[in-house]
């Protein structure tokens, strides 16, 4: 190990029982030591920078520089960003998430496909038990306009099905304009507090109850409006069926969107 | 690439910045200790607080930042 002999080099006679020992196979700088070098766990060598005198701290900023700098392809981390790059290789898109994303590229915006890689990687790590805390707030931070929405719904499978659903339905149309699928992702991505997805997988009670269960929350909320969103004829059938519960509501305006196939419906109820 | 064996506590950022001939300025940014003025950046030109700072990347000596985005970059370079 190159930085091992220029330590012995820098530290020479001095240290030489620690330096001597060759089961040192990471270094921690540490303030936590009397001494500017102490052996932890039999194979770690901690330095602390602080205890070096001006000779020794002028040698070990040359060859730290010189090894950092000359060696190609290392990374020189902060032990925390370690766990967490490893954490991040470990969970990376792969096989079925890769095709996943081939499919996006393109498809939507640079910034809502980076937000999907990240979100995969907060999906798999979920899936292992890891915990996904700081995964997921860096991209709330990076996205606050929707990157908690679309993290939330990586991770209930909406990208594996709905989206994919919707673009194959939209591209039945013969105006067809990838802008306009970026844009309708865009808003039910942003709007997801206010939406109710209309799917096969629940009856139509389970669906109208879910519907009036968030027009009440909402209401109380003070947001004004629910956005009712299916794909399908079945289900443009159904949530229209739902809508027409409230036709007769004179606090409540209707907005319905439907494609020329009747396949897709985006449908806004105003309160 | 693969990350070293030599790596640092969290505490002692600030003396590793040192040896790199980097300090911190007023706002929080890592900047050139000989020029105050002068703000490190990563390879794709962003400003790095010393908060999210995550190390330095052998070859071109470029300062990398702590966060997902970041990290994924560098996870896909690794063996």
């Amino acid at each position: 190990m190159i930085f091992l002999d220029k330590l012995k080099t820098i530290f020479e006679g001095k240290f030489g029982d620690i330096l001597s020992n060759n089961k040192f196979s990471l270094f921690h700088f540490s303030k936590n030591v009397n001494e500017p070098l102490e052996v932890k766990n039999e194979n770690t060598l901690k330095i602390d920078l602080t205890k070096l005198n001006e000779e020794e701290k002028e040698l070990f900023k040359k060859e730290i520089r010189n090894i950092t700098i000359q060696k190609e392809g290392d990374a020189f981390l902060i032990n925390k960003t370690i766990r967490k790059t490893q954490k991040i290789k470990k969970n990376l898109p792969k096989d079925a998430d890769e095709l996943l994303l081939k499919f996006y590229r393109n498809k939507i915006s640079p910034e809502m496909y980076k937000a999907l890689e990240a979100s995969l990687i907060v999906r798999n790590a979920f899936i292992n038990n890891e915990d996904i805390t700081e995964l997921k707030k860096d991209i709330r931070n990076k996205y606050p306009t929707f990157g908690n929405n679309l993290c939330n719904l990586t991770t209930r499978n909406y990208f594996d099905d709905h989206f994919k659903e919707l673009y194959l339905k939209m591209l039945e149309e013969e105006d067809f304009n990838i802008r306009v699928y970026q844009k309708k992702i865009e808003y039910i991505v942003k709007s997801l507090p206010y939406i109710a997805f209309i799917a096969k997988d629940k009856t139509y009670d389970e669906l109208s109850g879910e519907v009036m269960f968030k027009l009440a929350k909402l209401k109380m909320y003070g947001t004004g409006k629910l956005i009712l969103h299916g794909l399908g004829k079945g289900n443009v059938e159904t949530t229209l069926k739902i809508l027409e519960e409230y036709r007769n509501d004179k606090d409540t305006c209707i907005d319905i969107e439907i494609n020329p196939k009747r396949t897709i419906i985006t449908a806004t109820l105003m309160f | 690439m693969e990350i070293s064996n030599l790596t640092f506590d969290d505490e002692s950022k600030k003396e590793v910045l040192d040896l790199f001939e980097k300090t911190i300025d007023q706002e929080g940014f890592i900047v050139e200790k000989e020029d105050m003025t002068q703000r490190v950046l990563t390879t794709k030109g962003e400003e790095i607080l010393f908060e999210e700072w995550g190390g330095v990347v052998k070859g071109s000596e470029s300062f990398i930042k702590s966060d997902t985005f970041s990290l994924i970059e560098l996870a896909k370079k690794l063996n």
